[in-house]
């Protein structure tokens, strides 16, 4: 049964596009993205380091958004089945239930794959006359994926340990909100090794913060790539921890 | 009397030959490379100055880039145009000089001018000042603030057509 995630992916896919609200998430996307885009584009005082700004908050919006949609998806992946009463159903199929999770971690991601797509016309047009869409496009691909895959495989973890939809999604924003949180800080308070180890470690913020720097900057790729490593960490971590907790799967969550 | 009088002659002469106690204040003579750039947008340039000592020695200096318009519409925040503006130097010997190459980069338009100034390192004394490099900053319009407006509905309406689309095809 190797290939039974693609079978639950496309199921998934189709509830997710066809029958769900992927649409209407990504409508109400792009209306956020065009609000962002319009305030930026009329500001008549832009400058150069400003466009270069406008270009990564646009960006930095998308990847922000877009990672959300995907933790959105996955923390109703399997608690929402339970909520519906159809996950018995699912359990007795023949498909491992490993798999059954990595092909609803799939339709997760179209989420964010598709936000990215919405997102590329927005960033050609803010970018395009300074010579700015190459750069923030790989960019932006590379971090708003590891990010997605990321807070899809919390959010699959979650969504397989708690008894219903409200729990799974109050614990996943509650630890979104923990990592957004030093975003807010003041300049100043992530100087130092302690401030730039709490940036490094956080993989929201070193995600965002090698988007900065590259897109804003005009730093290299190579040059800011150590940024990446919680990222990619924590996509592992949560991809791990979606494994056990697929494993691990039971009917009415932890409380059997 | 003559005790009082003796300790104020020597107290006198050693104010009158402390070593250095007024020239470590004297302030470099500061130079810049060129007089006049002419540049676009968003591009990248270099220049040098140069703190020569006159016949005394300074004391440790602060040299210090600073950037400003000529143009009283256009904003200009320093940190944007060099993030290494504050140079830390040991003291120049006497008829000496010391050599600061500074790079910035041109991210506002118009005409702009850029000086380098010296303040000795402990806070005390006059501050030299060097003349001003007159850079000229063509404009590029790269920004169509005009086109935003279709964009921002297009994108929306495209993604609804598509939804629409989309299910009437999976629901005929």
């Amino acid at each position: 049964m190797t290939g039974a995630w693609t079978v639950v992916a496309r199921r998934e896919l189709a509830d997710l596009w066809l029958r769900g609200r992927g649409f209407a998430l990504l409508v109400a996307y792009s209306m956020l993205l065009s609000a962002t885009t319009y305030l930026v584009a009329t500001n008549q005082a832009i400058n150069f380091i400003e466009q270069r700004e406008a270009v990564g908050l646009t960006l930095q919006v998308a990847v922000a958004v877009g990672a959300l949609l995907s933790l959105l998806a996955a923390a109703d992946a399997v608690s929402g089945e339970r909520d519906r009463g159809s996950l018995e159903a699912l359990l007795l199929t023949p498909v491992p239930r490993r798999q059954l999770v990595a092909g609803k971690g799939a339709a997760a991601l179209s989420l964010w794959l598709a936000a990215f797509v919405v997102a590329l016309p927005y960033v050609w047009f803010l970018g395009h006359g300074i010579g700015l869409v190459a750069v923030p496009v790989s960019a932006g691909l590379a971090v708003g994926t590891l990010l997605a895959a990321a807070f899809a495989g919390m959010g699959l973890a979650v969504s397989s340990a708690a008894s219903t939809s409200r729990v799974s999604l109050a614990v996943c924003m509650l630890v979104l909100l923990t990592l957004y949180v030093p975003t807010q800080s003041p300049v100043g308070a992530t100087t130092g090794w302690a401030g730039e180890l709490l940036q490094r470690f956080n993989p929201l913020t070193a995600g965002l913060h090698f988007l900065g720097r590259v897109v804003v900057d005009g730093h290299g790729a190579g040059e800011e790539a150590s940024w990446l490593a919680a990222p990619a960490l924590f996509v592992a971590a949560a991809a791990a921890a979606a494994g056990v907790a697929a494993q691990r799967l039971r009917l009415s969550g932890v409380r059997e | 009397m003559t005790a009082r009088r003796a300790a104020g002659l020597v107290l006198a002469a050693l104010l009158l030959w402390a070593p250095g106690a007024g020239a470590a204040t004297a302030p470099p003579q500061i130079t810049v490379d060129r007089g006049s750039v002419a540049i676009r947008l968003g591009t990248s340039f270099a220049f040098t100055s140069t703190l020569a000592a006159g016949s005394t020695a300074t004391g440790p200096l602060v040299a210090h880039l600073n950037v400003v318009s000529l143009d009283p519409a256009e904003y200009v925040d320093p940190e944007d145009w060099s993030t290494e503006r504050t140079r830390y130097l040991d003291p120049v010997e006497a008829g000496g000089s010391r050599s600061i190459r500074w790079s910035v980069k041109a991210v506002s338009a118009g005409p702009i001018a850029i000086y380098v100034t010296a303040v000795p390192a402990g806070g005390a004394g006059p501050i030299a000042v060097g003349p001003p490099l007159h850079v000229q900053v063509a404009d590029r319009r790269t920004l169509n603030s005009g086109g935003v407006v279709p964009l921002a509905l297009a994108v929306p309406a495209a993604v609804a057509v598509v939804a629409v689309a989309t299910r009437r095809r999976a629901h005929p």
